[in-house]
């Protein structure tokens, strides 16, 4: 600020030929600029403008969405989709697998290479965050890129930059021009008008140009993106590491058992918890067993920079074999460098046997030196001792094994128990007492602790637990609960409360340093009470009328009175175990046992609302209170909790409790006033401050507003909580690097794992799993070649899932669902089907197979969106009964041929039925003895010609079909077949459509129908009006007056007649000319154009041989000089 | 004594202890529920009338939904399907109240295909289960913060006491799509109590009495108490003579707490109504912004919440809800933050939602 205030103010030139400049300069620009032009004059034009701008801001706004990224964002997945193509800087031998680099002080990026597979693209559109659509110019638009937009719309499209490539191919100038703005245009009308689309000209020296990449990279780091529906509601992960954890030996016994892999990489979504049940496309779904959280592989620059220095660029990428190292759950993984060359056979899991062929450094040398190890490193870890104590002896791990007695360890726990030696390295303090720590400890060793001395264990187990808080292993949450408790019954937890410390036999005199263990565990268990709050009731130990009834009374403080009687009668209770069974044993249900909200109340002490004090104590909980004692006890309205600040401890609460008594009446008095003259203030301005001063916030920026004060609340909410509450509470944060541990694996999984394709982890919601009948909105994608057959199996993309099942296409038409056999041309219909349940309005995309057979055509069949769940469908097609009346009375008749049997009838009985004429009637009875004839009623006589149908609509269920596509799982991904389409089986098998000899068009053959003539009786003749009598007369016997005399012309009308003909023949005869000379014409021209046709096509066959004769030799020259190339290569 | 075990997709409880809200949580997340040992080491084992005339009911409101019941009745295995709602009657019987039916039924509404319309016969105050007056008042007033308000009704056409019922009474409830998140941790101050004092078959003076004795301990507190009298006369009063008297204490801030009593044969007017006054004194004493009849409701809806955090301030914990804390666990992974606010003895609870929708509501 000083510094600006010193500097000098500029001043212009007062003469001279700058100034001359300057002037000059200026002039020009008040003759061409009016500062006023743009500006309107009418009020017409204004208005006219400010709806202008309104609407565009209108347009802008999208509907507000909450953003769940969290402040340290995971690595934005960048998918790279298209031709094989080179992208990263870093000279990757093979690019295999995710690769995240650290691009920005704000922003990583993962990489995923798609290649063109069905499965793969479908994955990867589920979970990329910006897409690099590579185009090859020279080639221009695949049917691939076509595909993939097409599923990206279907799944939340992401954010999408299109990269055309090969443009050094144009020699041409003009024709890259054009080329460009062709791509372009047509990339606009495919995404949205004006869409992003970069230009790289072509490779060079093996690599793209560092500027148009730098550029690249400098728009993806700056890209925002906007969260989407479907990865904004579940959690998921991209594994860019997988491990197969199995026992060797098991798998050596069977090379088909199930398989232990573990998963890393980074949670995305929302929060993950421990015991989710996930769905990885293409193996199925799964139970997470364990998740845990690793350090980050590749952190943000942990300094505020300017810029970010190489050294902070790193590169992760453990599929592809990138160089740098990688921190486990339990070992560290180092990756060399350079260039290898394999030097030994001897194989390592843990380590890169990578042996190196140039000079080596002191740690390369090292770490080649652990690879000439003979045994592996869990045979090593099996000799190597470990020695605590200076006088104590030498531990061995194969010791601990033995210990165990357990036949078949496997090397996990080995290592789990390494692990946990490192924990207690640091437990300074309690290392001095514990003579045999090493032998627990892990997570999961329960049959371990039996062998050993209970109350010893439990005290390292809080030792150890209290110092490795930081790392938090959710194994699941009983055996955590476990844990924390530190005990494995009702008994112990006492003793850790110190309730019963005294009376436990096991403390005699010698074992007096475990007393003070206790007590110190004692003090670090009260330091964080909430948690034990939250474990009496989440540890299962002590039923819910124990921990009600205030037998954690001293935690709670609840109300002194009344818990000293019912601990008393809880120890009674305690005491005597059989009690309760006794009064099971008794009919007589006692109060606890009946299912009910309100006789869990305490009801039994109302005489304390006697005692005056009593009464009086809760005056303050009443507006009529006196506001001083609120505010001195800290009575939480709103204000008093600012004021007094968080009241997480007692000791704290009650420091707060002595300044209050502190304070002279005076002064609080002043407070409290103080404090109502604010709320007052707060109030008034609340009323009338919005209405003139603010301006008044619009709907739109209030949703906004609310979003992003429940984000801050949820940030803040569990900020200050150890890592284990906030696992258990919330789940596992996206951002985090985590391991993911899954049981019985299929073996293919590990057996087939291909980097190639990505592995994701979704996480599935609540009733995700379950399997119901699923109805959605439906179009055959207008470029898919065929439409859709009822019945034929489809492969959807819905949620995380790709499956297989069978569609019944329905059209609704008001009042019921009727089946359609095929998808309508250019409309939507129904569909229902059976699968996984996905929340209404999911989306979808479905094809008809996943497998590279019809690459030429394009693949996406339908698209749509999920309407309605649910167990049972309703969904009906007309069938129509014909029958034919035998006996017909007044208005009754009998109809044979409808049904066969009078049980049928009787199911139908009072249904309406018609003739073709349009002759309504109902069925009535049916008849005994033609079995399945029946009576019917008719609202008119019927002919014994008529035929009478009954329309019926018949229920149609749909298959209970549901096959998960589990490409991951085969060995070669691109081959997955499931159940066929109809018609392919047809094709396979040579067979030929069922014929219904029924549903054939035949040749209609209506008789004539020869009516009687009416005969009308003579007495109702008699009877009739004249108008109404047929009227009959006698055959004439004499020539009419007509008849008689002949018709001839005057001579004037004959001459005009023959006039009129001569006219006519002579024009008859002029057009017959005509016609007959334009054929001739037409013979003439077609004779010209064919000797045309001839030389052109002969010039064309000439002008083809010559180029293929050039495309041959230069084909041949190529292969040549590739061989020659290859050769040499061998040869140096 | 009820522990839960679970393998692979169906969990596993025992003992006919909180029954209901098992079968509504499986109902709400989709998980196959297994309960087993359904009063096996009773004289008279398996389900009661009651219990089997619940899953009626549930089978009632949902579709797809399957139960299996071995011979005895003393294992349920319960499949749960779609909750669709629509318009529905039941009866209750005589066993338990409506309330036993109606209590879990209202988390089940709003997640229904169609707007529950439901019609209930039996018996509307006891002493056992929470009366229609007090879910009318107060549990059917907390689903208001989380975003269900419009069309949300119950009403009482007839009133039945204990023993032989004959009450009826109607519930509507809308659907949602979500819910929202609440944050309710400042319980403020009572500003009034109000009161329903409700007769049938005995002299309407019954009424007076228990609003006078009601107000003669309430009163000292505060003056805006007002207890409604309301005499059923005739056809709509059902078929057993009996007074009931339920209590409502609203805070400044919104919060209700709310006490009720039904009368037991011999008991006069003025017990109940002392009884019932000091029922609710007793409630206020323990504080938090949800009274213990409705704990489980609140914590409920905030676990089907968006994934969000959602925070609520409660008094002391009754065993019901801390078992359905636990129950919570099991069905939805949800963990509450439980925090003890030793200022004024309460909890701080909070969690984050689920992010539950209702699956089964049609979209157009």
């Amino acid at each position: 600020m000083d510094n600006k205030e010193q500097q000098k103010a500029h001043r212009p030139r007062q003469a001279g030929s700058k100034k001359d400049k300057k002037s000059k300069k200026q002039k020009k620009n008040e003759e061409k600029n009016n500062p006023k032009a743009f500006a309107p004059f009418s009020g017409r034009k204004a208005e006219k403008l400010a709806r202008r701008k309104q609407e565009l801001d209108q347009k802008k706004l999208h509907v507000p969405l909450v953003d769940r990224t969290p402040t340290e964002p995971p690595p934005v997945i960048v998918a790279v989709v298209g031709p094989p193509q080179r992208y990263t800087k870093h000279n990757l031998t093979e690019i295999k697998g995710p690769i995240t680099v650290v691009s920005g002080k704000k922003r990583r990026l993962t990489f995923i290479e798609c290649t063109n597979d069905m499965n793969c693209m479908i994955d990867i559109a589920k979970i990329a965050d910006l897409v690099l659509l590579l185009i090859d110019a020279s080639f221009g638009f695949e049917m691939e890129t076509f595909e993939f937009l097409n599923i990206l719309q279907t799944h939340g499209f992401p954010k999408i930059m299109g990269v055309l490539t090969h443009l050094d191919k144009f020699k041409n100038n003009k024709t890259l021009r054009t080329t460009k703005k062709r791509l372009k245009h047509r990339f606009w009308t495919e995404i949205y008008q004006g869409a992003k689309l970069f230009y790289l000209s072509g490779i060079i020296n093996g690599r793209y140009p560092n500027q148009e990449i730098q550029n690249l990279s400098r728009f993806i780091s700056v890209m925002k993106f906007r969260p989407l529906i479907w990865r904004n509601t579940h959690p998921y992960l991209v594994a860019d590491r997988v491990e197969d954890l199995t026992d060797p030996e098991e798998v050596r016994l069977n090379p088909l058992c199930d398989r232990t892999v573990t998963l890393y990489g980074y949670l995305r979504g929302t929060n993950m918890k421990s015991t989710m049940k996930v769905h990885i496309p293409g193996a199925g779904d799964q139970i997470l067993s364990d998740i845990s959280i690793l350090p980050d592989p590749c952190p943000l620059p942990d300094k505020v920079r300017k810029s970010l220095s190489e050294k902070h660029k790193v590169i992760y990428a453990p599929m592809s074999d990138v160089g740098g190292i990688m921190y486990d759950k339990d070992a560290v993984y180092i990756n060399i460098p350079g260039s290898f060359t394999r030097k030994s056979d001897q194989i390592d899991t843990e380590v890169d046997d990578n042996g190196p062929e140039y000079e080596q450094g002191p740690g390369e040398k090292m770490v080649i030196h652990l690879q000439d190890a003979p045994d592996t490193l869990a045979d090593k870890l099996e000799e190597s001792e470990l020695t605590i104590f200076a006088n104590s002896a030498p531990m061995k791990a194969s010791d601990l094994v033995e210990e165990v007695n357990s036949g078949s360890i496997d090397s996990k726990q080995i290592d789990e128990n390494i692990r946990g030696r490192r924990k207690v390295r640091f437990a300074d303090d309690v290392k001095k007492h514990d003579g045999g720590e090493q032998e627990t400890d892990s997570d999961e060793e329960s049959d371990f602790e039996e062998d050993y001395d209970e109350f010893e264990e439990k005290w390292e187990k809080v030792a150890s637990r209290s110092f490795a808080f930081n790392r938090v292993n959710m194994k699941n949450p009983e055996i955590n609960d476990e844990e924390i408790a530190y005990a494995e019954s009702d008994s112990d937890i006492e003793d850790i409360l110190g309730q019963g410390v005294d009376d436990d036999p096991a403390l005699d005199g010698s074992l007096k340093w475990k007393s003070n263990l206790a007590e110190k565990a004692k003090k670090m268990f009260f330091s964080n009470r909430r948690i034990n709050i939250m474990q009496l009731i989440y540890s299962n130990e002590k039923t819910p009328e124990e921990i009600a009834s205030g037998k954690f009374s001293d935690l709670l403080k609840v109300e002194a009175a009344s818990n000293e009687k019912d601990n008393v009668e809880e120890e009674e209770n305690d005491e005597e175990f059989f009690k309760i069974i006794k009064s099971q044993d008794k009919d007589s249900e006692s109060m606890n046992t009946i299912d009910s909200t309100k006789t869990y109340l305490d009801i039994s002490n109302l005489d304390k609302w006697d005692d005056e004090v009593m009464l009086e104590s809760i005056r303050n909980r009443f507006i009529t209170g006196s506001l001083e004692d609120d505010s001195s006890v800290g009575e939480n309205d709103s204000s008093d909790n600012e004021v007094h600040g968080d009241f997480e401890d007692l000791e704290t609460g009650e420091v707060v409790k002595v300044e209050g008594s502190k304070k002279s009446e005076n002064e609080i008095e002043q407070e409290a006033l103080a404090q109502k003259r604010a709320l007052l203030k707060k109030k008034f301005d609340a009323e009338y401050d919005e209405k003139d001063g603010t301006p008044k916030v619009d709907f739109y920026d209030e949703i906004k507003e609310g979003i992003s004060k429940q984000l801050q609340l949820n940030r803040e909410e569990f900020e200050d909580d150890d890592s284990h509450t906030r696992a258990m509470v919330e789940g596992f944060r996206p951002g985090t690097y985590v391991r993911i541990l899954l049981r019985r694996m299929p073996c293919e999984f590990v057996k087939y794992f291909d980097p190639a394709y990505p592995i994701i982890v979704g996480g599935l919601l609540a009733t995700e799993e379950n399997l119901g009948f699923i109805q959605v909105r439906i179009k055959r994608h207008r470029w898919h070649k065929k439409i859709l057959k009822t019945k034929d199996p489809l492969i959807f993309s819905l949620g995380w899932r790709r499956f297989q099942s069978m569609p019944i296409y329905t059209l609704n038409d008001g009042t019921r669902n009727r089946m359609l056999k095929y998808t309508p041309e250019h409309m939507h219909c129904l569909a229902t089907f059976y699968g996984p349940i996905h929340p209404p309005n999911t989306s979808f995309c479905a094809v008809q197979s996943v497998s590279n057979d019809n690459a030429a055509t394009f693949r996406i069949s339908a698209t749509g969106v999920v309407l309605d769940i649910n167990h049972s469908v309703e969904i009906v097609k007309k069938l129509k009964l014909t029958g034919a009346p035998y006996k017909i009375f007044k208005n009754t008749a009998f109809i044979k041929d409808m049904f066969t049997s009078a049980l049928e009838v009787a199911k139908f009985e009072g249904a309406a039925i018609r003739t073709v004429s349009g002759i309504r009637g109902q069925v009535k009875k049916p008849i005994t003895k033609p079995e399945g004839h029946f009576r019917a009623t008719f609202e008119d006589k019927v002919l014994m010609s008529d035929i009478i149908f009954l329309r019926a609509w018949y229920p149609i269920i749909p298959k209970k079909f549901y096959n998960p596509v589990t490409s991951l799982l085969l060995s070669s991904k691109k081959e997955w077949q499931g159940m066929r389409l109809t018609g392919q089986i047809r094709k396979e098998l040579e067979l030929t459509p069922p014929i219904n000899p029924d549903s054939q068009y035949k040749k209609i053959e209506r008789k004539a129908r020869r009516f009687n003539p009416l005969h009308i009786p003579l007495s109702l003749q008699a009877n009739l009006p004249f108008a109404s009598k047929p009227k009959i007369l006698k055959k004439r016997t004499k020539q009419t007056y007509l008849q008689k005399r002949a018709v001839v012309l005057e001579p004037k009308e004959k001459k005009m007649y023959t006039l009129m003909q001569q006219i006519n023949t002579l024009k008859k005869e002029k057009d017959r000319k005509r016609k007959e000379k334009q054929v001739k014409k037409h013979h003439e021209y077609a004779k010209k154009m064919a000797k045309r046709d001839t030389i052109l096509a002969e010039k064309d066959k000439k002008e083809r041989r010559e180029y293929f004769r050039k495309q041959g030799l230069l084909q041949k020259r190529s292969a040549t000089y590739s061989e020659g190339s290859s050769k040499r290569s061998k040869t140096s | 004594m009820s522990n839960k075990s679970s393998t692979g997709k169906v969990l596993s409880f025992s003992g006919h202890e909180y029954l209901r809200q098992r079968l509504i949580l499986a109902t709400l997340s989709g998980k196959i529920v297994k309960i087993i040992k359904i009063r096996s080491e009773n004289d008279n084992p398996g389900l009661r009338d009651f219990e089997a005339s619940f899953l009626r009911l549930l089978e009632k409101v949902t579709n797809g939904s399957t139960i299996d019941i071995n011979y005895a009745g003393t294992t349920i295995l319960y499949k749960p399907g779609v909750i669709t709602g629509g318009k529905i009657y039941h009866d209750c019987g005589t066993s338990r109240a409506i309330g036993y039916f109606l209590e879990p039924l209202i988390v089940l509404a709003p997640f229904g295909k169609q707007p529950f319309d439901l019609t209930f016969n039996g018996i509307t105050n006891d002493n056992v289960d929470t009366s229609m007056d007090s879910i009318r008042t107060v549990t059917l007033l907390q689903l208001r913060r989380f975003g269900i308000e419009e069309g949300l009704e119950l009403k009482i056409t007839k009133r039945g006491s204990a023993p032989l019922g004959g009450g009826e009474i109607n519930f509507k409830c809308p659907i949602v799509r979500t819910l929202k998140p609440i944050q309710f941790t400042d319980e403020g101050r009572i500003k009034r109590i109000r009161g329903i004092a409700c007769c049938t078959r005995v002299s309407p003076q019954n009424a007076n009495r228990l609003v006078d004795s009601a107000r003669s301990v309430l009163n000292r507190y505060i003056p805006d108490v007002y207890i409604y009298t309301d005499v059923y006369k005739g056809e709509e009063s059902g078929k057993s003579p009996g007074f009931a008297l339920s209590l409502v204490a609203e805070s400044t801030t919104g919060a209700l707490y709310s006490a009720e009593q039904a009368a037991l044969p011999g008991e006069t007017p003025e017990d109940i109504g002392s009884k019932t006054a000091k029922l609710l004194l007793n409630e206020l004493s323990k504080g938090g912004c949800v009274d213990s009849l409705n704990q489980w409701l609140t914590l409920l809806l905030m676990v089907l919440g968006p994934e969000d955090v959602s925070k609520i301030r409660v008094g002391k914990l009754t065993a019901f809800t801390i078992q359905y804390l636990r129950d919570l666990r099991d069905f939805f992974a949800v963990t509450f933050k439980i925090k003890s606010d030793s200022t004024n003895n309460t909890l701080l609870m909070a969690c984050v939602g689920v992010g539950y929708v209702n699956y089964s509501k049609k979209t157009n």
